[in-house]
């Protein structure tokens, strides 16, 4: 008998009333999707497998109280980018040096190469996103490279659209300047070529 | 010098309005600032756009399908509490259930054979389902199916087509016996026992999840066929709320025949179909 693919919204439902393989349906289907978003914001393998972990997992466990206010794309990048922004605070205030752990290196090492991408360019892209503030890089993650709209990436980091939209700006400015593209090296300290810094998380 | 920067990034995009784009397109014309934005603005969105996905390594989500499932078992077994509370099932009714089935031919291709010896009376109504009540419920063993595929709506209306028939066997029970004189094949009472003659199945659906040795819920089916176009096992099972209760639930589980795993599940209170 012929088919539709489920919505996630009955795959969530599916799993509730007790479907186990609703679940796993789910996670196939949007588990590239959170995989490279987390794989753009957090700049490394190891961090972007975690994330992937963490949100899935905080899915899992919130899943009962999904009420479908929103759209599941839109809580899923939602939870995905806030496990990002814990893992990148975990990462900052783990000491760098004298990490005396035995189990951990003393130094991690410089953010891994991107395996699939082995251009030069998208490694040059890749490191200069990490230097622009992670809640400019979000919004161009979800806008310029998952190709969301602004609306779409308002929802899922809970501001305005104008926030979006002047972020959207100042992160590509400042990633073009991280890439060396800059005709002019900027004024330092120039307030509006620089993004401020991080804004805070996005509300759960 | 105000600068449009609330609409520089909708220029880089290109969706600004035209009276829009052309305010700003005046604005660049005598601002360089702007101009030098605009440019390293679009030169950064080409290059994120060329951005590709990589394939996600193996290994990562596995782990959060296997806690899913943990979650389902854990959810399962205090369901299970809930629902096989007490009683045995009134296991009686059932028979009306093959009856049923019996005259639908179409899909019971494999059915057909097993009408033979359950008897002539099987297919004569209600009150010969009562007859077999106490001791003897026909089971049709494994139905084969292999060229039906079910989905969510099919295996519904399987359990409703089952609450259905118990309901309407509860309601014969106890009367006279019109049919007293038929008495069908000796059948296995027990799921337990109707199990024993579908080993592969039952190993199955216990590895499922599923229980199959309960002594208050009855297997009224086990059809072999195949669930959105996967090949499982379709398990419908009558359940009494309490000891001496007759059975006041049907449900219907849908599992792989190739990983055991439960695919779907559904189910019907009797009397409200």
């Amino acid at each position: 008998m012929p088919e539709q693919p489920a919505r996630d919204e009955d795959l969530v439902r599916r799993y509730l009333s007790g479907d186990r393989a609703a679940f796993a349906a789910l996670v196939e289907r949007h588990e590239r999707r959170v995989y490279n978003l987390a794989l753009r914001m957090t700049g490394r393998e190891e961090d972007a497998r975690d994330a992937t972990q963490d949100a899935f997992l905080t899915v899992l466990r919130k899943l009962s109280s999904f009420r479908g206010e929103a759209a599941f794309t839109t809580w899923l990048h939602r939870v995905t980018v806030n496990a990002c922004y814990d893992l990148l605070r975990k990462r900052q205030r783990a000491p760098l040096l004298g990490r005396g752990d035995d189990d951990l290196p003393a130094m991690e090492p410089p953010p891994a190469p991107d395996p699939a991408d082995d251009s030069s360019l998208s490694l040059d892209v890749q490191q200069a996103l990490m230097q622009v503030p992670e809640d400019f890089r979000a919004v161009m993650i979800l806008h310029d490279v998952h190709d969301l709209r602004q609306e779409e990436v308002a929802a899922i980091l809970g501001v305005p659209i104008g926030t979006v939209k002047s972020r959207l700006h100042r992160g590509r400015v400042a990633l073009a300047r991280a890439m060396g593209l800059s005709r002019d090296e900027p004024a330092k300290g120039e307030p509006a070529d620089a993004p401020g810094t991080s804004e805070g998380t996005v509300s759960p | 010098m105000t600068h449009p920067d609330d609409l520089l990034a909708d220029y880089v995009d290109g969706t600004l309005d035209e009276p829009r784009r052309a305010d700003v397109d005046a604005h660049l014309h005598g601002c360089a600032r702007c101009r030098e934005e605009v440019r390293l603005a679009g030169a950064a969105e080409a290059s994120l756009v060329e951005l590709e996905d990589v394939p996600v390594p193996f290994g990562v989500t596995g782990p959060v399908v296997v806690e899913a499932g943990k979650r389902f078992e854990q959810r399962g077994k205090a369901w299970d509490r809930f629902r096989w509370a007490a009683g045995l099932a009134a296991a009686a009714a059932l028979v009306l259930v093959v009856a049923l089935n019996l005259g639908r031919g179409d899909q019971q291709n494999a059915a057909q054979p097993a009408s033979a010896s359950a008897g002539a009376g099987a297919a004569g109504g209600a009150a010969e389902a009562g007859a077999a009540a106490d001791s003897n419920v026909p089971f049709l063993g494994v139905e084969r199916q292999p060229n039906v595929s079910y989905d969510d709506a099919g295996i519904q209306a399987l359990a409703v087509d089952a609450s259905r028939a118990v309901a309407s066997a509860e309601k014969a029970e106890g009367q006279p016996l019109a049919g007293a004189a038929v008495s069908p094949p000796p059948t296995p009472k027990s799921a337990e026992e109707r199990f024993a003659s579908a080993p592969r199945p039952r190993q199955c659906i216990e590895q499922s999840g599923l229980p199959t040795d309960s002594p208050r819920d009855v297997l009224v089916r086990l059809v072999e066929a195949k669930f959105e176009d996967q090949p499982a096992y379709i398990a419908v099972f009558a359940e009494s709320p309490g000891a001496g209760q007759p059975a006041d639930h049907v449900i219907v589980w849908a599992v792989s025949s190739q990983d055991c795993r439960i695919l779907s599940t559904a189910s019907q209170r009797v009397g409200q179909a």
